[in-house]
C-alpha cells in the first residue's frame, strides 16, 4: 500500500541535498537563540497538551509539535513593530514574537488575565502590543485580514511587514486566491508562510491539490514561491530573512512553503487514525529539535550540561506561567456584552 | 447654504469633503476609480485624489472588505464599495466573521473603523441579481451598524457619520433613489446621528414604520388615507441596527396601531423584529394586529416587468394595509 500522504521524507531529503541550501547565519548567539526558542515552543506546546488532557482547560488545542522549525524560523527575525497573522496552530507565534508566557497560558484557560479576557478559544491568541492578530477560526480568514494590514502599512509608508501563518488546507479557499492576488498586484509587504504538514485535518494533500509544491501557486500571483525543508530551522530562517528584507524594501510578497509534519492529530480530540504509523514515525525521526541539536553539538555550541540548563530555565518559566493562569480569575459574567462597540470618539 | 440636489450627488459630496478633511479616508471598490462607479457615485474623486485614495480593486468582494478591515486596523478610514448588494455574498466571511467580531474577540484590542457602501434595491428592471435589498442579513450581526437613508440630506449626514464612526458601518443606498430623491442639502459639514429614527409625518391614527425607498411610498399612501380622515404617522428608521426602539414605541403608544412596510422579503425581515419589539413592549397599547406590508417570500425579483411589478411593494398595497388596520 502506498503511503497515504502525498510526499515522503526520502523525497524531501533528496530535494534538500539538490538545493544544497547552506546556512548563511551561523553566528553563535543567533543559533543558540533559535535553539532556545525551538525548545521553548516545544515545551510550552507539550505542556498545553498535558493541561488539556488533565482537564485543566476546556475547548480544544491545536498542537504544532513537529512544526516548530517553520514557526520559529519564519518569525524569529521580525521586529517589534512587525505583524503576525496567526491561525489556529500558531499559539506559539505569540511566544516567538515576545508575548509574556503568563498571558499565553492564561489564554489557554480563558482567564480574565488573557489578552482577550476569555473571549477567544484557547489556541486562538493575539496580543495587540506585539501586533499578533487575534484569529478567527475560519481558515484563510487571517490570511485575508493580514493582507489588508499589509495594504494599510504600505499606504502609511511604513517599512513594517506582516507574516501570515497558515496550513496547506488554507490554500484551497477562495479567500487565499483573492488575498495573494491582491498582494501581488500591490507588491504588499507580506510573507505568506505555509506550513504544509501534508494533511488538512484528515484530508491528504493528494486530495487537496494536483501540484507537487504548493509554493508553485505563487507564480500565478507574480511573486516568488520557495519550497523549504520546514524541519530545518536555519533553512527556514535564511529564507524568511531574505523574504522579510524583500518585503521591507518594497519589493513585495514571498510565499514560503515549509514542508513539515504535525506529530499529533488536528486537535487534541483527533486521534489521527487516518495516518499510517510508518509515515508518522519517519517524520518523528526528522524531529526539528533533534536535527538542530546535532548541528549545535557538531559546532560545539551545545552539550548535555547547557542543554539541561536551558530546559530547566524554561520549565521554571512554564511552571510560573501555569501557576499564574490557574490563579487568575475567570472573567465576570458582567463582561459578556463588553467590547462589541468602540467607545465613541 | 443648502442646495436642492440628488441623493447620488449628496453621497459623492460627502466622500469628497471627508477625504479633503481627513487624509486617512480613502475609497476602494470595483469600477470606482477610472470610470467613477457604475452609478457614478465616485465621479470626479479619482481626478481629484488620485489612485492612492481612489482605488479600483480586482473583482473580489471578499478581498475588498478584508483589505479594508486590515487597513482600518492600522488606523486608516476606508470606504469600501460593494457595487450591488446581490454580490455581497463573497464578502460574508469578511463582514460577519471578521468585521463584526474582531473587536469582541480581542476584547477591544483591535478595532475596525470601516464604511461599506452598498447599492441595493429593486424596481429598476435589474432582475434577480441587481435588485436585492438584503440589509436584514447584517442586522442579525451585533458588531455591525446598518443604515439606509431615504433623503439626500440624510444620505450626506449619515455617510459622514458612518465614516467617522469607530465601528464597521454598512451603508445601504437604494439605487432607485439615486436620481429620483432630491432635496435640500447643506454645503457644509454635518452629521445625522446613527441609531436615531426620523418621524417624516405626524399622525394620530396609526404608526407606519419603514425605511429607505419605501419611505416616500408610505408618505404618498398616508396622504391618500388623509383624504378619508385617517392620519398616519410615518417613521423612517434610517438606522436598521441598532434600531431606535424608543421612537417607534413612543409613537405606537400614542396611535395604538402599527403598520410595518419594507421592500425586503417577509420572513425574518426587519418587520418581524419590529413586530416583536412592539408586541413585547407595547402590547397593552395595541388596538389592532400588527400589520406587515413587505416583499414576498420569493427568492428574488424576476426580470419581466409584470413580474417585477407584482413583486414590489407599491402605494396601493400600502394603502390596502392601512385600510385593513384602520378598520380596527
Amino acid at each position: 500500500m502506498a503511503a497515504k500522504s502525498g510526499r515522503g521524507v526520502a523525497e524531501l531529503e533528496t530535494e534538500r541535498s539538490e538545493n544544497g541550501r547552506k546556512s548563511e547565519n551561523n553566528g553563535r548567539e543567533l543559533m543558540l537563540g533559535l535553539y532556545r526558542m525551538l525548545v521553548k515552543c516545544r515545551m510550552c506546546d507539550e505542556k498545553a497538551r498535558i493541561l488539556f488532557r488533565q482537564g485543566k482547560f476546556a475547548g480544544n488545542f491545536y498542537s504544532g509539535v513537529g512544526q516548530e522549525a517553520a514557526e520559529v524560523g519564519a518569525a524569529y527575525s521580525l521586529r517589534e513593530d512587525d505583524w503576525i497573522a496567526p491561525s489556529h496552530r500558531d499559539w506559539t507565534a505569540n511566544i516567538i514574537k515576545g508575548a509574556p508566557l503568563n498571558l499565553c497560558f492564561a489564554q489557554l484557560f480563558g482567564k480574565a488575565t488573557s489578552p482577550d479576557r476569555g473571549k477567544s478559544t484557547p489556541a486562538h491568541m493575539g496580543y495587540p502590543p506585539i501586533h499578533t492578530i487575534t484569529p478567527a477560526s475560519s481558515i484563510a480568514g487571517q490570511l485575508a485580514v493580514g493582507t489588508g494590514v499589509a495594504f494599510g502599512l504600505k499606504k502609511l509608508g511604513r517599512d513594517t511587514v506582516v507574516v501570515s501563518f497558515f496550513g496547506d488546507g488554507a490554500t484551497s479557499l477562495g479567500g487565499f486566491h483573492e488575498a495573494l492576488n491582491f498582494a501581488g498586484v500591490h507588491r504588499l509587504p507580506i510573507i505568506y508562510v505555509c506550513q504544509n504538514n501534508l494533511w488538512a485535518e484528515s484530508v491528504p494533500l493528494r486530495l487537496q491539490t494536483a501540484l507537487k509544491d504548493l509554493s508553485e501557486r505563487a507564480k500565478a500571483y507574480g511573486f516568488p514561491g520557495i519550497p523549504v525543508d520546514g524541519n530545518d530551522v536555519m533553512a527556514v530562517y535564511d529564507t524568511a530573512v531574505k523574504a522579510i528584507a524583500r518585503a521591507r524594501a518594497g519589493d513585495g510578497p514571498t510565499f514560503i512553503e515549509c514542508k513539515t509534519y504535525r506529530w499529533y492529530g488536528h486537535s487534541e480530540i483527533d486521534p489521527a487514525k487516518y495516518r499510517m504509523k510508518e509515515e508518522v514515525d519517519a517524520w518523528k525521526k526528522r524531529d526539528p529539535l533533534v536535527l538542530f541539536e546535532k548541528v549545535l553539538r557538531d559546532k560545539k555550541l551545545l552539550n548535555d550540561e547547557s542543554k539541561d540548563k536551558i530546559a530547566k530555565e524554561i520549565t521554571q518559566e512554564i511552571n510560573e506561567a501555569v501557576e499564574f493562569a490557574e490563579q487568575s480569575p475567570y472573567p465576570d459574567a458582567s463582561e459578556l456584552a463588553d467590547h462589541i462597540w468602540a467607545p465613541q470618539e | 447654504m443648502a442646495r436642492n440636489i440628488t441623493m447620488i450627488d449628496a453621497i459623492t459630496e460627502a466622500m469628497a469633503q471627508e477625504m479633503e478633511r481627513d487624509e486617512r479616508v480613502f475609497v476602494m471598490g470595483e469600477d470606482i476609480g477610472l470610470s467613477g462607479g457604475v452609478f457614478k457615485a465616485t465621479q470626479g474623486l479619482y481626478d481629484k485624489f488620485g489612485e492612492e485614495r481612489v482605488l479600483d480593486t480586482p473583482l473580489a468582494e471578499g478581498n475588498i472588505i478584508a483589505s479594508a478591515i486590515g487597513a482600518s486596523m492600522v488606523g486608516l478610514r476606508p470606504i469600501a464599495e460593494i457595487q450591488f448588494a446581490d454580490f455581497i455574498t463573497p464578502a460574508m466571511e469578511s463582514l460577519v466573521q471578521q468585521a463584526s467580531k474582531i473587536r469582541y474577540r480581542s476584547a477591544g484590542g483591535y478595532g475596525c473603523s470601516l464604511t461599506v457602501r452598498i447599492c441595493c434595491g429593486g424596481g429598476t428592471g435589474g432582475g434577480l441579481y441587481h435588485s436585492q435589498e438584503n440589509a436584514s442579513w447584517f442586522v442579525h450581526e451585533p458588531g455591525l451598524k446598518v443604515v439606509m437613508p431615504s433623503t439626500p440630506y440624510d444620505a450626506k449626514g449619515l455617510l459622514l457619520a458612518a465614516i467617522r464612526d469607530p465601528n464597521p458601518v454598512l451603508y445601504f443606498e437604494h439605487k432607485k433613489l439615486y436620481r429620483t430623491a432630491k432635496g435640500d442639502v447643506p454645503e457644509g459639514d454635518y452629521t445625522v446621528p446613527i441609531g436615531k429614527a426620523e418621524t417624516r409625518r405626524q399622525g394620530r391614527n396609526m404608526t407606519v414604520v419603514t425605511y429607505g425607498y419605501m419611505t416616500s411610498l408610505c408618505l404618498e399612501a398616508a396622504e391618500k388615507m388623509a383624504k378619508n380622515g385617517i392620519e398616519a404617522e410615518v417613521i423612517d428608521l434610517r438606522t436598521l441596527s441598532p434600531i431606535d426602539k424608543e421612537t417607534v414605541l413612543e409613537s405606537v403608544r400614542r396611535t395604538n396601531k402599527c403598520l410595518i412596510v419594507h421592500e425586503d422579503k417577509r420572513t425574518l425581515g426587519i418587520g418581524g423584529e419590529i413586530s416583536a419589539i412592539v408586541a413585547e413592549e407595547a402590547f397593552e397599547d395595541l388596538d389592532g394586529p400588527i400589520v406587515r406590508i413587505t416583499g414576498p417570500d420569493i427568492p428574488a425579483i424576476p426580470f419581466a416587468p409584470p413580474l417585477e411589478h407584482a413583486w414590489m411593494v407599491n402605494t396601493d398595497k400600502i394603502v390596502a394595509g392601512m385600510e385593513k388596520l384602520a378598520a380596527y
